[in-house]
């Protein structure tokens, strides 16, 4: 029961995230030199003034503030985001065309960052202080250090261009039309570059943080206890340190959704993948700010809706978690 | 069946010194209990993890052994004696909340230790795991079992760590100062507790400690260290009543007892006669915290309609356990806190009225002395400035006010040369004087001290005691005294307010108090006192 | 003095502590260094590094790498403190407030940090940049706008936490006054976890800075590592050294930061552990 209002709770703090990144969003649309109409006239060619009168009219643009401000909320609350200057389509429409490929890069980065990264962490917990310790803490410095974007260039320079091993950039080999499997064996190709340089960079973090994360719980009372019952060290390990150095991981995963999404913005743009990224790029270079912003909103909600589950997950792991 | 010879211990480099532990003898028998005692960094605790093979990274035996039924430990490959640790051999450790993991249900961690050695199917161990819970005295067991840790009081927590130790029935339990983060009343059940396992199992204890007065009530035989060495040990009657040993001597004079203290009792000396209004009044004193959050309808009431009178020159003691509120009413008083409701009159004016500069002036004139010296100097300023600060803040000249800061600083037993160093460079018992010389500066009538002695040493608690009884006379300050200890109450205070649950239960002279207690939890602190058991009127 | 001890304890923090220094006198240097500018064309397009007179070759237009390298120093770094400074300025006022006095201003500030840190912040200063256009001082602001939360936070955590200890208790018993205690008493203890926090964020502007002029929102008019990066995606496949020698730059330059960073918190907690 108590479960069930935590729940509900963290949903409606959710919801009010999202409702300020919108109001966000409509202030933020207001910072951009001339209005919607100037650009979409710019655009299309045409300048005098009875057009630009006809524009603002049809966009509401010639309205009192508030008014506006109602209009937009009304309108994201149905999901129209808005039409895209540049493609004359609805933005959500677009969105929702490439948000299935950031998903699947992001999902992979996840996942290789988690898994290794623990796993890696784990390892060098166990003999702080060993060589092997010292390589982790020094690779997660310099991939802290390195930009991410850089990084993958980098990666396509020595596997793409130098050894030819995997694609540089797309998501498909373009032209060769494959189907099923050989199709999702290509993708997966084309993945492999830019999920890992998404990877590496958060699996650093996962393991620097596991590392710390499992020597401070080593260090607790309740695992002197665990010894004192008699329990091997495997057991002490999983059940008792493992367990507990669990708890502020999840809580790090939480925050990682933003940086992940920003990240990803970047990674997108260095190999062409067909995600929000490269969208996003694009909307700039068209000056095209109802995609630009309806992207925003997107991805706040995306990464809410992660934090959200990640909330549950922390609250299931620690008893000890405020339920209010 | 325990002998430990000739043991030594070896710190890791960096330590305050190279052995924890040197050439340890001591010897445990079948059916009894065997205290170490020693102040902090004699070793008692390591010696205790060398027995059951946990001793901390770094710390190794150089030398020694230590015989269970024959048979080294020290010698012993790890499996084996991991097969030991548990069955043979139980320990349970200070803090239970620490040493219990705070994701597993208390259920399942004492049925963890009994299926680490037997193969018996795990619903089995369950129900053993309740049975075990019952026995060790806790009501709705089964319920209890499936609670996490957090959940359940310091006591309960305790019995469960016992629970858990004794499961597989060991025949040797360590005990490593298993009641000192316990209140006073629940320390009297867990002692009495392990005296009634001890003697039903026919099961031998070690038991560590630092506190010479509960050995009286549970030791048969006591071994005393002190800076890694046992310097005396002997049966526990004849050790207590006539110590050969200097500082067994110490010790068991250091201790604070309910009568026949070594400070001449405060109700001998005359009390100044009542000049008409006492100094200070408080009355109707209540305050309730809300819980953070929106949604929370529960408040905890901290108090509950005190009452106070203080009169000058007068010591009054305010004893009560965790959670009486009688550090928040001292914070009250002090308009660190603001109580919801009630008045304090402090020599005739209402100190709730006032604000600004009124209440500057009244609080110079009451000064507190806090519980915790690490945290009451800001390690950032030396001392000097930490002693000057308040007086030049009352405007006074600088370089007057250093100049009484030396004179204070050695009024309190420390060299003036201490006012150019910092904080850290001092231990426990010097901060405190450092702390107490503070509040002494501003020349205030009334001294609070909140637990002033808690965070500090048997042997170290008495001089400060002296110190502060000195310093009253001499300036003849009224004292508000705070603490959970009913002996230390004893040896200064004139007076002796009880409270509990924000509520006082009882005041009066402290001689009558201790000799006629009208009010049963009085009674029962005063019973719960160890060693009181031991000595005779 | 014990303090630099401390210090140079670790070798990393020494050699981060010479790279950094050495970045930053180039940076300066830079017109001295070349002062025809990083623009001008000087020779063939395309030479590696060791071709005569171009220790870091040129780029695909013809200009000099190292001109180019040494004054995109300039720029990172100019972002990265400016916009440290105007972050630790606004963040550190609020958590400081927000830490000490607690009540509804603390939940407010709690509110902001927490949905700062739940959106896209890189998203988010793209749109600033955007709409700002891109020049120096929008990067500057937008990178400022979005850091100055997770300042706040840690401000606020030290103001929280030392505000309860005793020697708070002790000084307001004193009679000190609110601004005696806050700057007198509190901040010298705070300072420390600031002043690690304030470095690591000068190699995160950095960063950030580099990818928003990757992405072409950096000012047009100047060149930085970023942009040069963005730049070389045509010609890194038959001149790598015009994509990997700004990325070592930025590399190094934040590595160093992050030693730095990694000394100081030694040096400044000598309490705290790893």
């Amino acid at each position: 029961m108590r479960r069930l209002c935590y729940i509900l709770s963290r949903l409606v703090k959710a919801g009010l995230v999202t409702v300020a990144v919108v109001l966000l969003s409509f202030f933020l649309i207001r910072l951009a030199p001339g209005d919607a109409a100037t650009v979409m006239a710019g655009q299309a060619g045409y300048a005098d003034e009875a057009y630009m009168k006809g524009l603002r009219a049809e966009y509401g643009l010639d309205q009192p503030l508030p008014a506006q401000l109602w209009k937009y909320l009304s309108a994201v609350a149905k999901g129209d985001l808005g039409t895209s200057y540049a493609r004359q389509q609805k933005v959500l429409e677009v969105i929702l065309e490439r948000l299935p490929n950031t998903l699947l890069l992001d999902a992979f980065a996840l996942i290789v960052a988690m898994g290794s990264g623990i796993w890696l962490g784990a390892l060098a917990a166990r003999r702080p202080g060993s060589a092997g310790d010292a390589a982790v803490s020094l690779a997660s410095m310099l991939f802290y250090a390195t930009p991410q974007f850089w990084l993958g260039m980098m990666l396509v320079l020595v596997f793409s261009a130098w050894l030819a091993w995997l694609p540089p950039f797309g998501i498909e080999t373009l032209g060769a039309d494959y189907t099923g499997l050989a199709r999702l064996a290509d993708i997966a190709q084309h993945m492999i570059l830019p999920g890992m340089t998404l990877a590496l960079y958060y699996l650093a973090n996962y393991a620097r943080l596991t590392r710390v994360a499992m020597i401070e719980a080593a260090g607790q009372d309740f695992v002197k206890t665990a010894r004192a019952k008699g329990l091997s060290e495997g057991q002490v390990a999983r059940r008792h340190i493992l367990r507990n150095a669990m708890i502020p991981l999840i809580s790090y995963a939480g925050l990682q959704a933003s940086i992940l999404v920003g990240g990803s913005v970047v990674v997108e743009n260095v190999f062409s993948w067909p995600g929000l990224g490269t969208l996003a790029y694009q909307a700039v270079g068209a000056r095209d700010n109802p995609l630009l912003l309806g992207i925003f909103i997107v991805t706040a909600v995306l990464v809410c809706l992660f934090n959200l589950l990640t909330d549950i997950a922390y609250s299931i792991a620690d008893p000890r978690a405020e339920l209010t | 069946m325990l002998a430990i010879r000739n043991l030594t211990l070896t710190l890791p480099p960096g330590a305050d010194r190279a052995l924890a532990v040197e050439g340890v003898d001591l010897e445990v028998g079948a059916n009894e209990i065997v205290c170490i005692v020693g102040e902090s960094g004699s070793g008692k605790s390591l010696t205790a993890h060398a027995v059951i093979g946990l001793l901390p990274r770094g710390v190794a035996a150089s030398a020694g052994k230590i015989l269970f039924d024959g048979e080294d430990l020290l010698k012993l490959p790890p499996a084996q004696m991991r097969r030991r640790r548990g069955r043979e051999i139980a320990m349970i450790f200070q803090d239970p909340m620490a040493a219990l993991n705070p994701v597993m249900p208390v259920g399942r961690q004492i049925a963890e230790q009994i299926l680490a050695h037997e193969p018996v199917p795990a619903a089995q161990a369950r129900r053993r795991a309740v049975e075990l819970l019952e026995q060790m005295g806790l009501v709705d067991a089964a319920n209890l079992a499936r609670a996490y840790p957090h959940q359940l009081s310091g006591g309960q927590r305790q019995r469960v760590m016992i629970a858990m130790a004794l499961s597989l029935g060991p025949r040797l339990l360590i005990a490593d100062e298993p009641t000192t983060a316990l209140d006073v009343t629940t320390q009297a059940q867990i002692l009495r507790l392990i005296r009634l396992l001890q003697a039903q199992r026919r099961m031998s204890v070690l038991f560590i400690t630092h506190d010479i007065g509960l050995v009286a009530d549970l030791a048969d035989r006591v071994v005393v260290m002190c800076q890694g060495k046992v310097v005396e040990q002997g049966a526990a009657r004849v050790l207590l009543e006539a110590p050969s040993h200097p500082y067994t001597r110490e010790l068991i004079a250091a201790i604070p007892r309910g009568e026949a203290a070594p400070l001449p009792p405060p109700d001998g000396a005359p009390l100044p006669p009542p000049d008409g209004a006492p100094l200070m009044q408080a009355s109707g004193l209540s305050k309730r915290y809300r819980r953070a959050g929106f949604f929370s309808r529960r408040g905890e009431t901290a108090l509950d309609n005190v009452e106070l009178v203080l009169n000058r020159g007068e010591t009054l003691g305010i004893v009560g356990e965790s959670g009486s509120g009688k550090s928040t009413l001292a914070r009250c008083i002090v308009r660190l806190l603001d109580p919801d409701q009630g008045q304090i009159i402090f020599d005739g004016q209402n100190l709730r009225g006032l604000r600004g500069g009124a209440l500057r002036a009244a609080r110079r004139r009451i000064q507190m002395v806090f519980q915790d010296p690490y945290s009451s100097l800001n390690p950032r300023h030396r001392i000097g400035h930490i002693l000057t600060a308040g007086a030049c803040a009352h405007g006074e000249d600088a370089q007057e006010a250093r100049r009484r800061a030396a004179e204070m600083i050695q009024l309190v037993g420390l060299p003036p040369e201490a006012m150019l160093r910092f904080p850290h460079e001092f231990s426990g018992g010097q901060r405190q004087r450092i702390a107490l010389a503070r509040a002494l500066m501003l020349k205030p009538d009334l001294l609070i001290a909140d637990e002033p002695l808690s965070a500090l040493d048997l042997t170290v608690q008495a001089q400060m005691l002296k110190l502060l009884d000195d310093v009253r006379r001499r300036m003849n300050l009224a004292m508000l005294f705070i603490t959970h200890d009913m002996r230390v109450a004893a040896q200064i205070c004139h007076r002796v307010m009880v409270m509990r649950r924000g509520q006082v239960v009882e005041t009066g002279p402290t001689r009558a108090l201790f000799e006629a207690p009208r009010e049963d939890y009085t009674k029962a602190l005063l019973a719960a006192i160890p060693g009181r058991g031991a000595q005779k009127p | 003095m014990s303090c630099l001890r401390a210090f140079f304890a670790r070798p990393q923090t020494l050699a981060g502590f010479c790279i950094f220094s050495a970045i930053a006198i180039i940076a300066l240097a830079a017109p001295l260094l070349f002062p025809r500018g990083p623009f001008v064309i000087i020779g063939m397009p395309l030479l590696p590094p060791g071709a005569p007179g171009l220790a870091a070759g040129s780029d695909v237009l013809g200009r000099d790498m190292a001109a180019q390298l040494a004054y995109g120093a300039r720029i990172s770094l100019l972002v990265g403190i400016v916009s440290t400074i105007f972050s630790i300025g606004i963040g550190g006022a609020l958590g400081a407030v927000a830490g000490y006095y607690g009540g509804v201003v603390d939940d407010l500030l709690m509110r902001v940090t927490e949905f700062f840190q739940i959106i896209p912040s890189f998203v988010l200063v793209m749109v600033l940049v955007a709409f700002l256009q891109p020049s120096l001082a929008s990067t500057v602001i937008g990178i400022a706008l979005i850091t100055w939360p997770q300042v706040a936070r840690v401000v606020r955590g030290e103001f929280l936490a030392l505000r309860q200890r005793e020697f708070v208790a002790a000084a307001r018993m004193q009679g000190l006054g609110d601004g005696r205690i806050i700057f007198g008493e509190i901040l010298p203890n705070a300072l420390a976890p600031i002043i690690v926090v304030a470095t690591m964020m000068v190699g995160s502007a950095i960063l950030t800075e580099s990818a928003l002029s990757f992405l072409g929102l950096g000012d047009p008019n100047l060149t930085s590592w970023g942009s040069m990066i963005g730049g070389s995606r045509s010609s890194m496949w038959v001149a790598w050294w015009t994509m990997v020698l700004p990325g070592l730059c930025i590399m190094v330059t934040v590595l160093a930061l992050n030693f730095i960073g990694d000394g100081l918190n030694d040096a400044l907690n000598p309490r705290r552990g790893r």
